[in-house]
């Protein structure tokens, strides 16, 4: 067998021993182990690999930042700022139609600010919110699914664990990652307050009344939330603003959340421990996959099977838009199926290759020309007027500027490489937000969404058919949310611009 | 994605049904041990970062105008005294090798690993004991082969002296304690995937 075929091939084995209760980790381990073998026709190659590759993956400095975040999130959790926020979002909409619903979702993105994880914002937000819901008469499915969405946040809204491995994946900056995400993130949570308005309209015996809140009371409880607003703005501000690496940002995050949970005397040694636990369990799941895929990517890498098959479709002549839905499509079937990390794990290293040499046209060579010579207009470089002035007739007529003609007007140039460059990270953001949202429908698709038997495993009075009705209202919301972001790129990369 | 990775999630520590005992007891209280100790590293290494980054403003606030101006002792004093820790991206990477290498025993004894059991669930439960115990099995000998392959790593940062650029410190330390967790996460392997044999053997419910 050749080795492409081999490459090829590795790829269903692969997925036939996932779906057969394959620990996903030892799975890829398994398959590139034996495929390098193969390959080489020797372990040997494969053992080398393995005695500085388990502790470089282990020590990576880049990806010590996902235990912090993780331990950021559970104490985030015993800060007991969910409440806090709860109470807030609640006095200010709880009194609509839905409100209290309404106000979860917000609650939900609020904690998301200092919570990378899903699944801890889920559990953390249910605990305190669906007790609420059902208290002002929210019926039982529709209160599930609205925490099991609202959960869904956290990962979307920065900081991210997910973002961060994306990066990792595909080379790129973490704090441009995290500002792509806000604005979707903030769509995300209208589109599902939306979303409610709705329901609570088509099915008006699903939700309660509620008074009005004075203003008074609404103002205090708002007050209550500054220690999520400083977390969020120092951890995702600071990452952002250069003053510290993300790594150290995440751990800031942590001395922080940590801090707050002590002063507000939450914090005990035995909840410091369940803290701990629950952070190791996730890291070390998350590291074994990575290892794993380490050694599946390398003998994927070997086999040259990704730019093979990256290739094969430019060579195709795909619209890169066809391309592009269908990897999206693909992630929301498999998302049915199989958690948000392991998937984004096998398969970035096999769809980013195909993605990046698609072009979008995210950026136009003249647009970018047009900005430097803008920038050289507002820095006050002295240009020669006769020169700018048929540069900028140039750029107009749609006809792009040489190296030369930069270099006659005092300004750095901007070239066909550099555009090209440019517009891979542009595509690779934009593309990492889209993967992010679509693998996070998983978390709230039948039958296997991890939020959905968390929530619905705090109340053992509504049947989990229940939680899935409602929650296609909530799917329905972010679909129509990636197929705008797909239509309009500009959503989430003009803050970049 | 088990159904029990997600009741631990609600009720971190759900009390087994037969109460740990023996050799189950040993493994559970090891990987609990290894748990704790690879998340007081975990911590340490977070307040070390933020000290290193406190020192880094300080010393940058030392060096700006505004505090020059405004108190020249205190900033001499400052640009002094202060200042990132020496090696702290260094020591961030061997501490937190061993803290995840650490967490590893603890992963495996509560079914932590992600797995995909839709398509398994509908099999009858002989066929899916046997599956976990094999697959438990499986695990184990991937976590023994990236152990023993750690070990030959071990001998050769031994051999050749290597040292981290800053602190001078031997990467054998750090490759030193990392193989001591994945010592323990091997045995707490084998353990766990003797167990499931034994459950999957003898038709009784899984631990």
């Amino acid at each position: 067998m050749s080795l492409m075929a081999l490459g090829l091939w590795s790829f269903p084995l692969l997925l036939a021993l996932i779906f057969l209760r394959a620990p996903i980790g030892a799975a890829m381990f398994g398959v590139g182990f034996v495929g390098l073998w193969l390959a080489t026709d020797s372990p040997t190659m494969a053992l080398n690999l393995l005695k500085g590759e388990s502790y470089a993956t282990f020590s990576s400095y880049s990806l010590s930042i996902i235990p912090m975040f993780l331990l950021m999130g559970q104490f985030a959790a015993l800060s007991g700022m969910s409440g806090a926020l709860f109470r807030a979002a609640d006095g200010w909409l709880g009194h609509r139609k839905g409100g209290v619903a309404m106000a979860s979702v917000g609650a939900c993105a609020g904690f998301g600010a200092i919570c990378g994880s899903s699944l801890a914002t889920a559990a953390t937000m249910g605990r305190v919110a669906l007790p609420e819901l059902r208290r002002c008469g929210y019926s039982g499915g529709f209160a599930t699914a609205t925490l099991a969405a609202g959960g869904t946040l956290g990962i979307l809204i920065p900081p991210s664990v997910i973002l961060v491995i994306y990066a990792i994946l595909t080379e790129q900056n973490i704090a441009s990652l995290f500002l792509a995400a806000f604005v979707p993130g903030i769509l995300a949570a209208l589109g599902y307050m939306i979303t409610i308005a709705i329901y609570v309209r088509v099915n008006p015996t699903s939700a309660g009344a509620k008074d009005r809140v004075p203003y008074a009371r609404r103002m205090r409880a708002l007050a209550e939330i500054w220690p999520v607003v400083a977390v969020f703005a120092l951890v995702v501000g600071g990452i952002y603003a250069g003053w510290f690496t993300p790594t150290e940002g995440a751990a800031v995050g942590v001395a922080c959340t940590g801090a707050l949970a002590f002063v507000r005397g939450t914090m005990t040694w035995a909840l410091l421990q369940d803290a701990i636990m629950t952070t190791a369990v996730s890291t070390a799941m998350i590291f074994f996959i990575i290892l794993g895929a380490k050694l599946y990517n390398s003998f994927l890498a070997l086999s040259q099977m990704p730019q093979e098959v990256s290739l094969w479709v430019v060579g195709q002549g795909f619209a890169p838009m066809t391309v592009l839905i269908l990897i999206l499509m693909f992630y929301l079937v498999m998302g049915c199926l199989m958690d948000s990390l392991s998937m984004i794990l096998l398969t970035i290293p096999i769809f980013w290759p195909v993605i990046s040499v698609l072009d979008f046209g995210l950026i136009g060579l003249i647009d970018m020309q047009a900005a430097r010579l803008a920038e050289g207009i507002s820095d006050g470089v002295a240009m020669a007027p006769d020169l700018l002035a048929q540069a900028q007739a140039k750029l107009a007529q749609g006809v792009a500027l040489g190296r030369e003609e930069f270099r006659d007007l005092g300004l750095r140039p901007v070239t066909e490489a550099m555009h090209a460059d440019f517009n891979r990270t542009l595509t690779a953001i934009w593309f990492g937000i889209l993967v992010l949202i679509v693998v996070e429908v998983g978390l709230i698709t039948p039958p296997v969404g991890m939020n959905l038997f968390i929530i619905n495993a705090m109340d053992k009075t509504t049947p989990i058919t229940a939680t899935w009705r409602a929650v296609m209202w909530f799917v329905g919301s972010d679909i129509i949310r990636v197929a705008i972001l797909v239509a309009f790129p500009g959503i989430t990369l003009f803050l970049l611009r | 994605m088990a159904l029990d990775a997600i009741a631990r999630y609600i009720d971190p520590e759900p009390q087994q049904a037969e109460g740990p005992r023996g050799m189950q007891d040993i493994v559970t209280r090891a990987a609990r041990l290894m748990a704790l100790l690879g998340g007081l590293v975990l911590c340490a290494l977070v307040a070390l970062t933020c000290i290193s980054v406190l020192g880094r403003g300080l010393n940058g606030l030392a060096h700006g105008t505004v505090l020059t101006d405004l108190a020249p002792g205190l900033a001499r004093w400052l640009a002094a005294h202060t200042g990132p820790v020496t090696g702290d991206y260094e020591l961030i990477e061997a501490g937190i090798a061993f803290a995840i290498f650490a967490f590893l025993p603890i992963c495996q004894l509560k079914g932590g690993h992600a797995t995909v059991d839709i398509f398994t669930s509908r099999l009858p439960p002989r066929a899916n004991r046997a599956l976990a115990a094999m697959w438990e099995g499986v695990l184990a000998l991937v976590i023994i082969v990236i152990g023993w392959q750690l070990f030959m790593g071990l001998t050769d940062k031994l051999d050749n002296g290597q040292t981290t650029f800053l602190l001078q410190m031997p990467l054998w330390w750090a490759y030193g304690a990392s193989f001591a967790a994945a010592g323990v996460a091997g045995l707490v392997g084998i353990c766990s995937a003797a167990m499931r044999m034994r459950a999957a053997l003898g038709g009784r419910p899984l631990p």
